[in-house]
């Protein structure tokens, strides 16, 4: 009996250490999976893709380092669906810290586009096809002010630009002129978008999130208020492999490497936890 | 006097701050407007003098009495120090008056501590690796509360089964059903608790609030009643 | 090629607004498949011709032109536009733009506001003349005195977390209150209690709290302000901090009251594995699944809101909360019926409407 006691009482630094090495393993020798995109994720790369000419994809980055091996992915797999459809794009950030991530991934993204591109026509270039309005605080006054005038919420962009000479904000005035507003966030950023600013202007919301907090989107999706969901590194891959099967756009799928790595995670976890009701079981039996 | 002075300004304030919900006119709206991005972030700002003071004080009195670990006060008080003065003069990408870049002789090598740099090298592996914890508490709470000692406790641990075998694309390939099984779980008995919480949720913040405009409700003054 | 013009278009003043907006609508045009889309022209009174104001895409029928001056009278013109072939609709009725002073779509949420204000007033008033109020027992909120006297039994400090939100967060409010209730509690029995804050807002409040509910029970004297203080406002780093109080002051009990995000599981299990006893309130509805696993004691929801008038047991607070469930009867009500008259309408063997 003290083999399941001790069933029951596993060290946590054992635990730890095995955890540790089922996630590091599989990024050592990884195995590609190419997951199938659920209808949430469907649904949002369904309605990106089918954003009018004479409307904007916006992106608000509001996530911080700590969750962004999990959200920015996302982040950049948006921008790869936007860059190939040609859509514009408008980012900015609810959060300061969220700045420098939003650089990165727009600076990553578009440099895979040009190096790529032949003519002036295939490039994405800043101010024609991307603008990063950057950072204002607080997050209401951001969220109500851009359906009356974006201009007047980010009067420079994050370069310093004044945001009204820049060729794209020449047609990008408001929320009139969005298709939809993706918000990616690891707290609840997105609902602000739904209760703010589309109760007020009516406009389509997006959420990518971490698996956490997506189970507090689900009731938003159901509604409607959500037009899709991207839920977790699993989210992540599914909307990188739609990127990549339908539009042909390759590139690093960081949300899709990390899947072995999250399926070994998982199986262990729910080892233990057999383990644990084992132990439970045996030593209750006994007690009867 | 002392308390009836901030129960009046929560009163009023709290009452200008709902009417704009109801009345669009552009009057109330500019002065809602004005009222968030110029007042709101003037307090915000002075908020964070406060807590700067707080950090200071807090760990000089440790140190003046040599508490327990009073040497790691002293990180704290020098890196703050030394991260105000590099993000108020040294510039976001070193371009600022004090310089943040050395640029060692003979190689191309160069050293930057410029803000930019101290966020990227430093506060966002911090703060990643603080995140990264949870995979492992995450394991041992649910090694340790996931035990089926009863019928609810049974559901709980079925459904987190499901929920995380879902999440993992090689068993969802294989058996598609179960992801579509992880949907209804999260879309209808997750939702409707969420929504029920939700509902509660709303309510109670919409008393609270009206118990803390009408002045019913006085424990943030400092003291109870 | 010839293409169909859109018909019918009529102007109105945007409602609900505050003014400087009109909205246009149409009948789409006989051809719209085919188009590229639809040119919306203005002409303002006083002016000789129309301007083109802006250009939507095919299948749509309104647009909003929110440029306008209010008390200026416009009428518009919608063209349908193929490459450069475009046909123009009959030009709309004169509009003109102006705010109006009450959002009418929105009378609902006044009506049963103005309801919840009624009942929570007409409990209050029951509640000062007198009438007893019932209050079901909270678990969490009955186990504080237990959780305070274990603490002062082993000699060992407390520890509170009011949260990582602002002041203005109805959660970050309810967790001051019972600091204050907590606060008593260790100034009576002389207790150490360790308060660290994430917001610096919060933290005056909270360090105001405290030193008043150890004036309130005579122990001004007791009250040390260094055990209220600001930590950081970066999230995982006060999580990082709040992690290393537990593991070098060793509390006996720690409350998390307020509200949390991601690090909620970091700072329980982290006191969990030290053997604290761990009660938690929150209304973040996501971090509760990992405050139930690794806590004692956890308010769920409006628990929290109602741990003011359950702890205080204040004749005031137990009306307003008696009044806060009254409408949530309400909406249950309104819930059952609407969900029953959906039913009946989707039953088609009854056919009853």
């Amino acid at each position: 009996m003290k083999f399941f006691e001790k069933l029951m009482k596993i060290d946590r630094r054992i635990i730890y250490l095995i955890l540790a090495l089922v996630v590091i393993v599989p990024f050592l020798r990884p195995f590609m999976i190419h997951p199938k995109a659920m209808p949430p994720v469907e649904n949002l790369y369904n309605y990106i893709d089918s954003i009018p000419p004479d409307k904007a994809l916006v992106i608000s980055v509001d996530y911080t380092p700590d969750t962004e091996p999990e959200l920015q992915p996302m982040t950049i797999a948006l921008l790869r669906h936007a860059f190939a459809r040609r859509i514009k794009v408008g980012v900015l950030t609810l959060g300061v810290l969220g700045l420098g991530l939003a650089e990165n991934a727009l600076t990553q993204v578009a440099n895979e586009f040009n190096q790529r591109a032949t003519t002036r026509e295939d490039s994405i270039i800043y101010g024609r096809d991307y603008v990063f309005w950057g950072w204002q605080t607080p997050a209401l006054t951001v969220i109500l002010g851009m359906g009356e005038r974006i201009s007047r919420v980010f009067s420079v962009d994050y370069y310093g630009n004044k945001t009204e000479t820049l060729p794209m904000m020449q047609k990008i005035k408001n929320y009139n002129n969005v298709g939809i507003v993706v918000s990616v966030s690891a707290s609840a950023t997105p609902l602000w978008y739904i209760t703010y600013g589309q109760t007020s202007f009516g406009i389509k919301v997006g959420i990518a999130s971490t698996a956490v907090q997506a189970a507090d989107m689900y009731p938003y999706l159901n509604s409607g208020q959500a037009t899709g969901l991207l839920s977790g590194m699993k989210g992540g891959a599914e909307y990188e492999e739609l990127v990549q099967t339908r539009l042909g756009i390759t590139g690093r799928r960081r949300a899709t490497e990390a899947m072995a790595a999250q399926t070994s995670a998982h199986f262990t976890i729910i080892a233990f936890i057999i383990i644990g009701n084992i132990g439970f079981f045996a030593l209750r039996r006994r007690k009867k | 006097m002392k308390r009836r002075i901030p129960l009046l300004i929560v009163f009023v304030f709290g009452v200008l701050g709902a009417i704009p919900f109801l009345i669009p006119h552009r009057i109330i709206q500019d002065a809602d407007n004005e009222f968030r991005s110029s007042v709101l972030r003037i307090i915000v700002a002075f908020s964070l003098v406060l807590g700067v003071g707080s950090i200071i004080r807090h760990h000089y009195e440790k140190i003046r009495r040599k508490r327990e670990n009073w040497q790691y006060s002293y990180v704290t008080l020098i890196s703050l120090v030394i991260s105000a003065i590099i993000g108020l003069f040294g510039g976001i990408e070193a371009n600022g008056i004090l310089p943040t870049r050395f640029v060692f002789p003979f190689t191309n090598y160069t050293f930057r501590f410029d803000i930019q740099t101290l966020y990227t090298n430093i506060m966002v592996p911090l703060g990643a690796t603080m995140f990264s914890l949870l995979a492992f508490f995450m394991t041992s709470a649910a090694y340790r509360a996931f035990r089926a000692r009863n019928i609810e406790a049974t559901i709980l641990l079925f459904s987190a089964f499901v929920v995380m075998l879902a999440a993992v694309p090689l068993v969802s390939s294989i058996f598609p059903k179960l992801s579509f099984f992880s949907e209804w779980i999260l879309t209808v008995p997750n939702t409707a608790a969420k929504r029920g919480l939700g509902f509660g949720i709303a309510l109670g913040s919409m008393a609270t609030s009206l118990k803390i405009i009408l002045g019913i409700e006085r424990g943030w003054l400092g003291g109870t009643g | 090629m010839a293409i169909s013009p859109p018909t019918y278009v009529r102007a109105w003043d945007n409602p609900n607004d505050a003014g400087g907006a009109i909205r246009i609508s149409w009948h789409l045009s006989a051809d719209d498949s085919i188009i590229d889309g639809y040119e919306i022209l203005r002409l303002a009174e006083g002016e000789k011709e129309y301007q083109p104001i802006g250009f939507i895409g095919k299948g749509r029928n309104c647009y909003t032109d929110d440029e306008t001056k209010d008390g200026l009278r416009y009428q518009y013109r919608v063209s349908a536009v193929k490459d450069t072939i475009r046909s123009y609709s009959e030009p709309s009725n004169f509009a003109q733009s102006s705010a109006q002073w009450f959002n009418t779509d929105r009378i609902n949420v006044l009506i049963f506001t103005a309801i919840f204000i009624f009942l929570i007033l007409w409990f209050i008033t029951q509640a000062k003349r007198g009438t007893r109020l019932f209050v079901r027992r909270i678990a969490g909120l009955a186990a504080v005195e237990e959780a305070v006297g274990r603490a002062t039994e082993m000699g060992k400090p407390i520890l509170y977390v009011p949260g990582l939100s602002t002041v203005d967060d109805v959660a970050t409010i309810a967790g001051l209150n019972i600091l204050g209730e907590v606060a008593k509690k260790t100034a009576q029995y002389d207790t150490k209690l360790i308060v660290p804050n994430r917001d610096p807002i919060v933290y005056t409040v909270a360090r105001e709290v405290v030193k008043e509910a150890y004036t309130q029970v005579g122990r001004p004297d007791a009250f040390n302000p260094d055990s209220v203080y600001f930590v950081t406002d970066s999230q995982f780093a006060f999580a990082a901090a709040v992690d290393g109080i537990m593991t070098r002051e060793n509390p006996a009990t720690n409350f998390f009251m307020g509200y949390f995000w991601a690090e909620s599981l970091i700072m329980a299990e982290t006191g969990a594995s030290t053997g604290a006893i761990q009660i938690a309130g929150t209304d973040a509805v996501m971090q509760l699944p990992f405050f139930i696993t690794a806590c004692d004691y956890t308010l769920i929801g409006e628990e929290l809101y109602a741990a003011s008038a359950y702890l205080s047991r204040e004749p005031l607070l137990l009306g307003a909360l008696k009044g806060q469930d009254f409408g949530k009867a309400i909406i249950i009500g309104v819930l059952l019926l609407t969900t029953l008259l959906a039913l009946l309408l989707n039953l088609p063997v009854l056919n009853l409407f």
